[in-house]
């Protein structure tokens, strides 16, 4: 067993001739917070999408758990302990925040959840779950309201929210913070490294203060590729990151 | 689904909607002019129900449901003609030969979303029209399967039930609505019936949160074909006659347009659908030849002004008349919510 939760080797995505993803060798060690940054259209998104089974990845490995996942479809990796939330909010916008939750529970009984003879009530291990869910993103009040009906900051929550229902060792989070307003980000700051507590994170993130206050690792991706990795106060200080990336912040 | 509903006298809740079912069930016959009315609405909320199990449920538009709905009528007319069977076998086998077209396909047009996908089922419709066109010595052809039978319900010889008086049909009819109707409840809002309503909201989170979803659909489909195979068989034993229509493009559309008139998402509302296009065309086609449409112009002003169809539009009316009696209206009515 290895340290390293999930390890990449030489993975590539190509959109045609196109390499969004070109060569990325990533390792992610067990119970930290990893962050991938990046400017704009350095391949972060396209690699999560390798990750997840998205998309096929073009060439390379994806070892989780020592084990090449590469070929599994997205709905067989939640299975093995992974699970993802979206850059652009994607919920169940007419169902109650509650059922939303719930479905994202039963998710991990696979082909468990064909049963169509018994209740939904009966299972109450997912209502339970779906109510611990509840509490820790502080929305227990908001429980029957349907998703749809949330504010944009409740939103990005249940969003991520949603991703650790089905109990994962891996959380992926696409930039949980895109389009919070500046009074919501806090919120989701505790509860991002309130996860890091019993999850191991992936994140991609663009707000830099986050970034820096709750990684314990940064990938700085550029191009397709790893461009630096390091510690916080190792990428913060990085010359390249400055040029490639802080520069253009700036 | 949410414990908590919106409907107004606790609809929601199973019992009371099946005491409803009921009471439609008793008050049919006693309003229509003849109980093959009634019987032949129960057949058509039967089909429409199955449409809304993809349509409202899944969010599939299914043209294929003619398809099911034709071979459930010739599959039990020659079961019972060439093999003998009676009706439970009939109906029975009827279910089968629904279920295990709609696996077909749905295998393969479910490979494909949104508009691909309609067209998909559009083709396997065509087909299926034109072959049972050209088996004409199994189907008839254009004239139909003649002299289909309607067997009685016998145990060792003896005559259970006595189904060739059309009042006898039509309960039997009921029984077997109350008890699919009763059903396709409880599957909606089963661990597998959550789920579709998941895929309905949003696809792509519900394979990220670890749904095949394919399983899923193709699993619907199969139920809405056996249910609607049955219904196609009762329609030949009503009639005694198995015509080409039953299979043709037309069919799927008339389905699809109880499902829809009833309301989506609501089964109750299918047999509203049912009962409201049924009786329409027979009173209409009396008068006046070229009815069909003012069938279209009905589709129109319910699409237009009636989201919820038949359903949301009495469960809106109910909820105002409730809210002006009781005093204080808090709560803001949520009409999203699903049965
Ligand atoms: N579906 C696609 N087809 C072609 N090119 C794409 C597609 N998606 C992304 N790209 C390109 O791949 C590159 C990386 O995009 P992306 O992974 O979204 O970057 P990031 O998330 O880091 O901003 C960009 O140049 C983008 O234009
Ligand atoms: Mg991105």
């Amino acid at each position: 067993m290895s340290d390293y939760l999930l390890e990449t080797r030489n993975l590539e995505l190509a959109y045609g001739p196109f390499k969004a993803v070109a060569g990325v060798d990533l390792k992610v060690r067990a119970g930290t917070i990893h962050t991938v940054i990046g400017p704009n259209g350095a391949g972060k998104t396209s690699l999560f999408h390798c990750l997840t089974g998205e998309r096929q990845a073009t060439a390379g490995k994806i070892l989780f758990n020592d084990r090449d996942i590469i070929r599994k479809p997205s709905h067989g990796r939640v299975a093995l302990g992974m699970a993802r939330s979206f850059q652009l909010t994607s919920l169940f916008q007419n169902l109650s925040v509650r059922e939303n939750l719930r479905l994202a529970a039963q998710g991990r009984d696979g082909l468990g959840a064909l049963n169509f003879w018994r209740s939904v009530e009966h299972k109450r291990s997912h209502w339970n779950t779906a109510d611990q869910v509840l509490e820790r993103l502080k929305l227990t009040a908001r429980a029957e309201t349907l998703a749809g009906e949330l504010s944009h900051g409740q939103q990005r929550v249940l969003e991520v929210g949603m991703s650790i229902c089905a109990k994962p060792t891996l959380l992926m989070l696409d930039e949980p913070t895109s389009g919070m307003g500046i009074d919501d980000i806090p919120v989701m700051t505790d509860l991002i490294s309130d996860l890091g507590r019993d999850h191991t994170v992936l994140l991609i993130e663009h707000n830099m203060s986050i970034v820096m206050s709750i990684s314990q690792r940064i990938t700085v991706m550029s191009h397709g590729q790893i461009l630096v990795e390091g510690t916080p106060e190792q990428v913060r200080n990085d010359e390249r990151v400055r040029t490639a990336y802080l520069g253009e912040a700036a | 689904m949410s414990n908590k509903t919106a409907l107004p006298m606790g609809l929601g809740r199973t019992p009371a909607l099946l005491l409803l079912v009921l009471a439609s069930l008793v008050a049919l016959p006693l309003i229509l002019p003849s109980a093959t009315l009634a019987t032949e609405i129960l057949i058509f909320a039967l089909a429409a129900l199955a449409c809304n199990l993809l349509l409202g449920y899944t969010g599939l538009l299914s043209f294929g449901q003619g398809i099911f709905f034709g071979v459930g009528a010739y599959g039990a007319a020659l079961l019972m003609i060439h093999l003998k069977w009676g009706m439970l076998g009939a109906l029975f086998g009827a279910a089968v030969f629904g279920a295990f077209l709609a696996l077909l396909v749905g295998a393969l047009a479910i490979r494909r979303t949104g508009i691909y996908f309609v067209m998909l089922t559009l083709a396997f419709s065509q087909m299926a029209y034109f072959l049972a066109y050209t088996l004409s010595g199994w189907t008839g052809g254009d004239n139909g399967l003649l002299d289909v039978p309607r067997p009685n319900i016998e145990i060792a010889g003896h005559v259970l039930v006595d189904l060739a008086d059309p009042r006898h049909f039509y309960v039997f009819v009921a029984v077997l609505f109350l008890l699919i109707f009763a059903g396709a409840l409880r599957v909606i809002r089963s661990p597998f019936g959550s789920t579709l309503l998941a895929i309905r909201e949003n696809e792509t989170r519900a394979a990220a949160i670890g749904y095949d979803t394919r399983h899923f659909k193709i699993l619907v489909f199969m139920l809405s074909g056996a249910i609607t195979g049955i219904a196609g068989a009762l329609y030949a034993m009503l009639l005694h006659f198995a015509p080409l229509s039953n299979i043709d493009l037309m069919m799927s559309e008339n389905i699809l347009i109880m499902t829809i008139v009833g309301g989506t998402g609501s089964l109750f509302g299918s047999l509203l659908g049912a009962g409201a296009i049924v009786v329409l065309g027979d009173v209409l086609s009396e008068l006046w030849p070229r009815w069909l449409m003012l069938l279209g112009a009905i589709l129109i002003l319910v699409v237009v002004f009636m989201r919820g169809g038949l359903w949301g539009g009495l469960a809106a009316l109910g909820k105002r008349l409730l809210a002006s009696r009781t005093a204080d209206d808090k709560a803001p009515a949520k009409t999203k919510e699903t049965l």
